[in-house]
């Protein structure tokens, strides 16, 4: 009992014998190589010479613009992944990141449309916060009340969500004297998260950063964090020890949720300004994604998303300098993933 | 539960410490136009040019007609190295490959999509050395000494093209599957419906809109709705444009083209339209910028041309079989009007029969491109917004 | 008629959809849930119209989506059942290498000519008022897909393999003491299921729009997968939410051809909100349809 109780936190923290370390990472090391290697393949079948094409990635990532580019494209990864991280603590599949940053995008955008000037900033990012809490919430309520599962629920409700801020867009929010393209009037300013000075850097970064800390520190350290990972392990044991399951399951998911739509406001104040079509692009499940990468641990998690960033970045070069269509990184990106998912470690069975 | 309000708060404190840091400074990108610095003139002696599609650059259509004239840029300029970049969103993510092309020596940028002049204004505000030009939108307010937005009066031979099909139904229907009603847009659907008009009074033009560039999906469903309704003539403004052609023509119905010449897919059912040709007007755009004298230039504007004031890049395609002689002198003779007058030429009424533009006044190109109604004779209504 | 043209639209736009839906249908019968639909439908519609293109036969471009969407299908039962990768992970993997891959390989086909499917009218049945021309005035591939939905109920309910199926689904202890394996049963239906997600991508790209763009499924795939709970995966009911979301999607350009203006996007969630409401509604009745050991899937 007490053994499946301490588990899954115990083998996070205790150390690692050097001989198993060296294995993993000698597993690593070959998974991101084949995946790599796979690549290459795909880019001789295309007729590009594919090391010039990975130097011309590796120098693309490594110049200033880019590492400014890979922070700001990583930024609402990080808060993404935590709405991944948090929840799986718990034993819960958040799938719904996508449908709770643009929540929070649109709940952001709400506030600065509707408060004019600096003190709007704030107020975006709680209402951001507040509504992907609220849109995760709706898959927690469905959870804990009719006992449908929360993996089903998020992945319907970032489809609402979709609909529900092109519905604001080509109709109520558009902006008048905006082009004609659904879109709303972008945000004053002074309602823009400030940039970190020296640099086109938004502020989003530190948020995320701080977000990411607090995560660690409360998984790792609070009674909370415990109390999770007990539900996470066996829900039934959890019950039987008396812990408040359903409260657990609905702070985890609330919390998973508010870092999303935080992430969603965050996006919006920093770097698209007004809502329209295409304002995730996919942020969600790739920071679902940065999140398994990481196995769920809220750091590594910070730098699974750092690199999923610099992956996209990198891969303006295959267009650039290559002649590739732009859509090619994600053929590298979906390798690397596969190789970590599946071939970084033993099998299951 | 109270490590949860602990978890909370900590957020809280978190995105608080942010905004109070004092390490940081306005987010200004994209909208103040920056002070003109001592060094040279905006892409003056450029050692390479950039293009940014929104599309792949082979779908037959926009973005392959802008692909083909930063070819003949290339051609033209043999000492510039020629960087295009093609499915480039209209959102944050083209300002971000537009900074990758001046990191690799590009100091004039060509960007291509409506979508794109956000990103376009912003990076012109932090690279004032390089020259941003955009294609097909206005900017509104003061032009940056760096930029520009350029375009051909697109709805002069969509207004040419109006005239065939309005001479060619046999039902007094005609279609017209569009992306967005941005301006550009309305001012082809209506251009359409009053040249049909000018030689078919009863014409109606029916408009369905598929709310994205391209989505073959969608446009198969609005071109198999409009086919149902008895439109028996079908133009469009998509990004890519073989799928409502080909249900077109399966279809027994004529088709008007947009972008390119797309006789090859429609053999019997062609009927003209109308196509780019960049080339001229973009390499005369780098000549400016490359000679150091684009700040002030014609270009360093909304600029525009049209039948009355130059070549248009915006041509007329190939008639295909079913245009018989007397549509095409009457097109001519059209032709030959617009290089003094305009399709918008008044009495122009709209939907609900209002005077528009009053009989005897020619608007001029700014006023079109800010037309936001359909004209009489069009069947479909626009959002409101 | 409006009513005519919206359903005869949602058989039109909802087919390649109840293609990939029936697909993820026998996937999750036998326990796997494939996220990575969506990329096994557009390496479908590549696979399909570029063997169009090249070989000018519509008919070796079906099974050539098929397959390429069973390529893609094996990569995930390799990944999910060999090596026990977590399946949202690499069903949401799958889509990005879906997309990516066919960037990289389908530009040469943008708009490239090749033979597709064109309406047939069904002679007799295509003149019946109503229900010819909302059933019987497609594409071959459209009467094809008629008797998919069927067929798997059938395969499903009432043969040995199809009870292989469900009971790896269900309870893939005893398919293991009698001496089947579940993962292989499990990998096969996969792999089939991935295929007629690719099929119904070949549907899309050359019997529908009658062209490759990148990206053209545009979340068809992901509405297939959510279609599996709203029919709670039952074959026939996928048939017929696939018409159901496909007449949604078919409303806003039937009113637009008759002059009205709508605002699409209320109407496209409203398949979900009802699939929402539904599983609301009756909660653990409609997940107790799930299969065992997607529930233990879901629950992990």
């Amino acid at each position: 009992m007490t053994a499946t109780l301490t588990q899954p936190v115990a083998t996070e923290h205790t150390g690692i014998p050097l001989r198993t370390a060296l294995r993993t990472a000698a597993r690593w090391t070959g998974a991101l190589a084949g995946a790599v290697a796979l690549f290459a393949v795909l880019l001789l079948a295309k007729g590009v010479d594919p090391v010039a094409a990975l130097t011309g990635m590796i120098a693309q990532a490594f110049t200033g613009p880019s590492l400014e580019q890979i922070v700001i494209k990583a930024t609402p990864l990080i808060l993404g992944a935590m709405a991944v991280v948090l929840p799986a603590r718990a034993g819960l599949t958040n799938v719904g990141g996508e449908g709770q940053i643009l929540i929070g995008a649109v709940a952001g955008a709400g506030v600065g449309l509707a408060v004019p000037g600096p003190a709007a900033l704030p107020l975006m990012l709680l209402a951001g916060a507040a509504g992907g809490a609220l849109w995760a919430g709706v898959a927690a309520a469905m959870r804990l009340v009719v006992g449908v599962n929360e993996a089903v629920t998020t992945l319907l409700l970032n489809y609402v969500a979709l609909d529900i801020m092109l519905y604001l867009i080509y109709e109520p929010w558009k902006d008048p004297h905006g082009s004609g393209q659904p879109a709303t009037r972008p945000l004053e300013i002074a309602q823009r998260m400030p940039l970190v000075s020296g640099t086109a850097i938004h502020m989003g970064i530190v948020v995320a950063l701080l977000v990411a800390v607090a995560v660690w520190l409360v998984l790792r350290g609070t009674s909370f964090g415990f109390h999770l990972s007990v539900v996470g392990g066996n829900p039934e044991a959890a019950r039987r020890a008396g812990l408040p399951v359903a409260r657990l399951i609905l702070a985890a998911m609330l919390l998973g949720g508010a870092f999303a739509g935080l992430a969603g406001a965050v996006h919006l104040a920093g770097v698209e300004f007004k809502l329209r079509p295409g304002l995730t692009t996919n942020i969600g499940y790739i920071a679902f994604l940065a999140a398994w990468l990481a196995r769920h641990r809220p750091l590594p998690a910070v730098g699974a998303a750092l690199l999923l960033a610099a992956v996209t970045v990198a891969g303006d070069s295959l267009q650039l300098d290559s002649g590739l269509p732009a859509a090619t990184v994600n053929v590298l990106m979906g390798l690397v993933l596969l190789a970590v998912l599946g071939w970084s470690r033993h099998a299951r069975r | 539960m109270r490590t949860i309000f602990a978890g909370a708060a900590l957020t809280a404190l978190a995105v608080l410490s942010t905004l109070t840091t004092a390490a940081c400074s306005a987010n200004t990108a994209g909208t103040a136009a920056p002070a003109v610095s001592g060094g040279a003139a905006p892409g003056k002696d450029s050692p390479a040019v950039g293009f940014v599609f929104v599309g792949p650059k082979d779908d037959y259509g926009y973005n392959q007609a802008a692909y083909q004239g930063s070819q003949e840029v290339a051609k033209v300029f043999p000492q510039l190295k020629v960087i295009t970049a093609e499915n480039v969103p209209e959102d944050d993510n083209a300002a971000r490959v537009m900074n990758s092309m001046i990191a690799k020596g590009a100091r004039i940028i060509f960007a291509t999509s409506y979508g794109h002049l956000d990103a376009a204004l912003k990076v012109a505000a932090e690279h004032p050395d390089v020259v941003v030009v955009q294609q097909g939108n206005l900017i509104t307010g003061t032009t940056p000494p760096n930029a520009g937005t350029f375009f051909g009066t697109v709805y002069e031979p969509v207004y040419l093209a109006g005239i065939a099909a309005g001479k060619a139904t046999k039902t007094g229907k005609l279609g017209y599957v569009y992306a967005f009603p941005i301006s550009q847009t309305i001012d082809n659907i209506d251009a359409f419906e009053l040249g049909a008009r000018s030689v078919n009074p009863t014409v109606k033009t029916y408009a369905v809109s598929t709310s994205s560039w391209c989505d073959p999906a969608k446009q198969a469903e609005a071109a198999a709705n409009l086919l149902k309704q008895g439109v028996d003539v079908i133009t469009q403004h998509q990004d890519c444009t073989a799928t409502v052609i080909k249900a077109t023509e399966a279809a027994g119905a004529m088709t008007v083209g947009y972008h390119a010449d797309a006789s090859g897919i429609a053999p019997k059912g062609w009927l003209t339209g109308s196509q780019w040709n960049w080339g001229p007007l973009y390499s005369d755009i780098v000549r400016t910028a490359l000679a150091g004298t684009f700040t002030g230039s014609k270009y360093n504007a909304n600029f525009r041309v049209g039948y009355k004031t130059g070549d248009n890049p915006f041509v007329q395609s190939p008639y295909g079989p079913g245009v018989d002689e007397e549509t095409k002198k009457l097109v001519d003779a059209a032709k030959e009007k617009l290089r003094n007058s305009s399709p918008f030429a008044g009495p122009v009424r709209d939907q609900d029969g209002k005077v528009r533009v009053p009989e005897g006044t020619t608007p001029d190109y700014e006023t079109i491109e800010k037309i936001d109604y359909f004209v009489e004779g069009v069947v479909g209504s626009l959002p409101k917004s | 008629m409006l009513v005519v043209d919206v359903l005869a639209g949602g058989v039109r736009g909802g087919t390649a959809i109840m293609f990939a839906a029936l697909g993820e249908t026998l996937a999750e019968r036998a326990g796997v849930v494939n996220l990575g639909t969506e990329g096994c439908m557009l390496v479908g519609a590549l696979g399909g119209y570029a063997v169009a293109a090249e070989t000018g036969s519509p008919w070796l471009s079906l099974l050539a989506g098929a397959l390429a969407g069973a390529l893609l299908g094996l990569v995930h039962a390799a990944a999910v059942l060999w090596r026990g990768a977590d399946q949202f992970a690499t069903g949401l993997t799958l889509m990005f290498l879906g997309l990516g891959l066919t960037s990289l390989f389908g530009a040469a086909y943008v708009g490239s000519p090749a033979p597709g499917f064109d309406p047939v009218p069904v002679p007799v049945l295509g003149d019946l008022p109503i229900v010819g021309e909302i059933l019987f005035r497609h594409d071959p591939v459209t009467y094809l897909s008629f008797a998919v939905a069927p067929l798997l109920w059938f395969f499903l309910g009432r043969t040995r393999t199809g009870l292989l199926v469900r009971t790896a689904g269900e309870r893939a202890d005893v398919l293991h003491a009698h001496g089947h394996s579940p993962a292989l049963v499990r990998a096969a239906a996969v792999v089939a299921g991935a295929g007629l997600a690719g099929l119904g991508g070949a549907q899309l790209s050359t019997a529908y729009a009658h062209a490759w763009f990148e990206g053209m499924t545009a979340g068809r795939g992901f509405i297939a997968v959510a279609l599996v709970i709203f029919a709670a995966w039952r074959p026939l009911w996928v048939m017929a939410g696939s018409y159901l979301f496909g007449a949604a999607l078919a409303l806003a350009p039937a009113l637009q051809a008759r002059g009205h203006a709508l605002n699409q996007f209320a109407l496209d969630a409203l398949p979900f909100v009802v699939t929402l409401v539904i599983l609301a509604i009756l909660g653990r009745r409609t997940l107790r349809a799930a299969p065992e050991e997607l529930r233990r899937v879901f629950a992990r």
